[in-house]
């Protein structure tokens, strides 16, 4: 399955590069497997160490009831990784050619400590864009966005996933995230592994 | 294991807030647009190597990273005394059109034009691109994103990467151009000027073949008479590369024109205590408040402002398509140069846009058929010692200016930015407030058309509100809240994007 996690967000300005931060760790993680599954591979299933991790850090929203031939629905055959700091358009844009797109990003709500993950679906991003206009001044929503692109029968993921993670400060220019935030990247490395099928440290 | 609900109620603090006070009598006394600053940008500046900023400036904004990669390696080629071999700029202009081309196609299909396609009044679930395509048809959708993207293709080829690109050097371009690859760019550039012909003709019948629409547009809510700032060429015909600054006065009489480096000179910045932002205006005149006139030191920096501070376009069909938009407008040729008086009509700002769509189009397109363009000499030595350095460019929302000092090493000591989206502060509160005292009257409920007509105010500035472009949802939600004169919350509409 052609895959792609991308890390959104500007990095440089503290906790939002926090997508990019992951997707980065996600690289580096790859590149030290060859960007494969050994246990996938053998049939097994090779993502539990990683879901126990990300469940016991508290990741929200974790696929529950995983059986191990969804988890074979899994297996990456390709796995790209990008890092860019944009929306809407140009991100559907971005998704065109994958079947399946993990997307990380920073979530700024008065409900959602700095640190604290969410896994969404792209029907829990619609919920919480419930209109599905656009406010922007520059750019269509996500949601907005792809259903033009299955409009224009582009070729875009059927799975989408969402890791969002809580945010303390997005407004001060700083390449260093704030403690909370950072130790929220191992959390999600470690759950985006586990949707790519491979445990953290095989 | 669990799944939550996300509330809806979301990054509204802060982010897009227009306050509202009513007065004793219920009408709107003033109003305040309050956008997020980002904080600490030269202090995370200082102490690197100046060649960095291209990179490090483009990632400041998600929407024209294009635009401060141009402006930072001008003010590169400035700090370094350093004069780009002609091809290089050249590759630059035909980067930037690309971009261009881009970003005002997207700015008018997606946020400007369903306003006119679809109606002020229609329902905001259907007043996107997504309802232009189902009122117009699905190859207009077609177009937009076959044109968005053969040109995100010509920004990477040219610029390194697809988003923010790396190919400013100090004196250079790090990418000269194949044969195959000018030939390949020639073959965009032509499509991109039937589909920006093809966008003027939509606009002109579905728009002005509207006598609402022209009325809309015509209509004293969305006037203000304020000098117009825009880059011009040696002939004084708009250029968004390269050039002077020129600005006219509200009858089109040349003010000034000088050097982007002076701008120091005749930009002084306004503070107010609401905001962190700053209100810049011209020096001469002086700030007199949020008030339109000749007394007025108020300026606007967007593509109606760029075309009415010029003479005309340097492309013949773009030409044509400026002249038509000023005799509809009813604009008269003045002065020696027989230029047309200014616009003054803001929401005429989308088909200022357009025309500028077909420039861009046709520039690139005069670019590549250039025979020294796939000249492979891209770079010049640097020599200088570096001090200080200015450039400019015209982002498609204002003019973009960057101001570097360094040391003898080339490290950056200090740094100064003054952003499209800035020099329209001050116009875009007051367009803002203008449309709020003429929809919103005692007793008036808060609702969502309403809130539409106060959008179409600010609309046409595309103002840049750069963080809150990309985080989740990935919209900016709208907040409006509506005081009464002893400062008590009496209506509130929180709108997600």
């Amino acid at each position: 399955m052609k895959t792609l996690v991308l890390g959104l967000g500007n990095p440089i300005l503290t906790d939002d590069g926090v997508g990019v931060r992951v997707a980065e760790a996600v690289r580096t993680a790859l590149a030290t497997r060859g960007n494969r599954s050994p246990k996938a591979e053998n049939g097994s299933v090779g993502n539990d160490q990683s879901i126990q991790l990300a469940e016991e850090a508290g990741v929200v929203g974790l696929p529950g009831g995983v059986s191990a031939f969804e988890l074979a629905a899994f297996r990456f055959s390709e796995v790209d990784i990008q890092e860019i700091s944009v929306g809407g358009l140009a991100l559907m844009e971005a998704m065109i050619g994958y079947e399946c797109v993990i997307l990380v990003d920073a979530f700024e709500h008065p409900d959602v400590p700095p640190g604290m993950v969410h896994r969404m679906t792209l029907d829990d991003l619609r919920r919480v864009s419930p209109t599905q206009h656009s406010a922007s001044p520059h750019d269509a929503s996500l949601v907005t966005a792809l259903e033009l692109g299955q409009r224009m029968g582009l070729p875009l993921p059927p799975r989408i996933t969402i890791y969002a993670i809580g945010v303390e400060n997005v407004t001060d220019f700083s390449e260093r995230l704030t403690p909370s935030v950072a130790a929220a990247v191992p959390v999600v490395t470690a759950a985006v592994l586990a949707e790519l099928g491979l445990d953290i440290e095989s | 294991m669990k799944r939550i609900a996300i509330d809806p109620i979301t990054r509204l603090e802060g982010h897009g807030r227009i306050d509202i006070f009513l007065n004793d009598e219920g009408d709107v006394e003033n109003t305040y647009l309050l956008i997020p600053e980002l904080r600490g940008f030269e202090r995370f500046s200082v102490g690197r190597p100046a060649e960095e900023m291209p990179r490090i400036t483009n990632r400041i904004c998600g929407v024209c990273p294009e635009a401060h990669h141009m402006a930072s390696t001008k003010a590169l080629d400035a700090l370094f005394q350093v004069e780009p071999p002609s091809v290089t700029k050249k590759l630059r202009e035909l980067f930037y059109s690309a971009f261009y081309v881009t970003d005002h196609t997207t700015h008018f299909f997606a946020l400007g034009g369903p306003d006119f396609v679809l109606g002020p009044d229609a329902p905001a679930a259907q007043r996107n691109i997504l309802g232009v395509v189902h009122k117009v048809g699905v190859e207009i959708g077609r177009q937009v994103i076959d044109t968005r993207m053969r040109n995100h293709h010509v920004i990477k080829m040219l610029g390194g990467r697809g988003v923010h690109p790396v190919a400013g050097l100090p004196g250079g371009w790090s990418k000269s151009i194949t044969e195959e690859e000018r030939h390949e760019i020639e073959q965009i550039a032509r499509k991109n000027v039937d589909f920006a012909l093809f966008s003027l003709k939509l606009f002109e019948d579905l728009v002005l073949g509207n006598p609402q629409y022209v009325e809309l547009i015509l209509s004293d809510t969305y006037v203000h008479r304020t000098y117009s700032m825009g880059m011009v060429d040696e002939n004084n015909r708009v250029n968004f590369y390269d050039g002077l600054i020129r600005v006219v006065d509200l009858d089109g009489q040349e003010f000034v024109k000088y050097h982007p480096r002076d701008y120091g000179k005749h930009i002084a910045e306004h503070v107010e205590p609401w905001t962190y932002l700053k209100f810049p205006y011209l020096k001469q005149i002086g700030w007199k408040g949020f008030v339109d006139g000749k007394d007025s030191g108020v300026y606007c920096a967007t593509p109606l402002s760029r075309l009415n501070a010029a003479n005309g376009m340097a492309t013949p069909h773009a030409r044509e398509a400026y002249e038509k938009m000023y005799e509809t407008l009813g604009s008269k040729r003045i002065g020696p140069d027989e230029r047309y008086e200014p616009v003054h009509f803001r929401l005429a700002t989308h088909w200022a846009r357009l025309v500028e769509l077909l420039y861009a189009a046709e520039r690139m397109l005069e670019l590549t058929i250039d025979p020294e363009i796939t000249n492979p000499h891209v770079r010049a030595a640097v020599t200088a010692t570096p001090t200080e350095g200015v450039g400019c460019v015209e982002a498609p929302r204002g003019t973009l200016t960057h101001h570097y000092w360094t040391d003898e090493r080339g490290i950056l000591t200090q740094v100064n930015l003054i952003v499209g989206t800035t020099n329209n502060y001050a116009p875009i509160s007051m367009s803002i407030k203008k449309a709020a005292q003429t929809f919103i009257k005692k007793g008036s409920v808060i609702t969502e058309g309403l809130l539409n007509r106060i959008e179409m105010a600010f609309r046409p500035y595309d103002p840049c509100m750069s963080c809150a472009t990309h985080a989740l949802p990935g919209e900016m939600p709208l907040d409006v809240a509506i005081y009464d004169a002893q400062g008590r919350l009496v209506d509130r509409v929180q709108r997600q994007g």
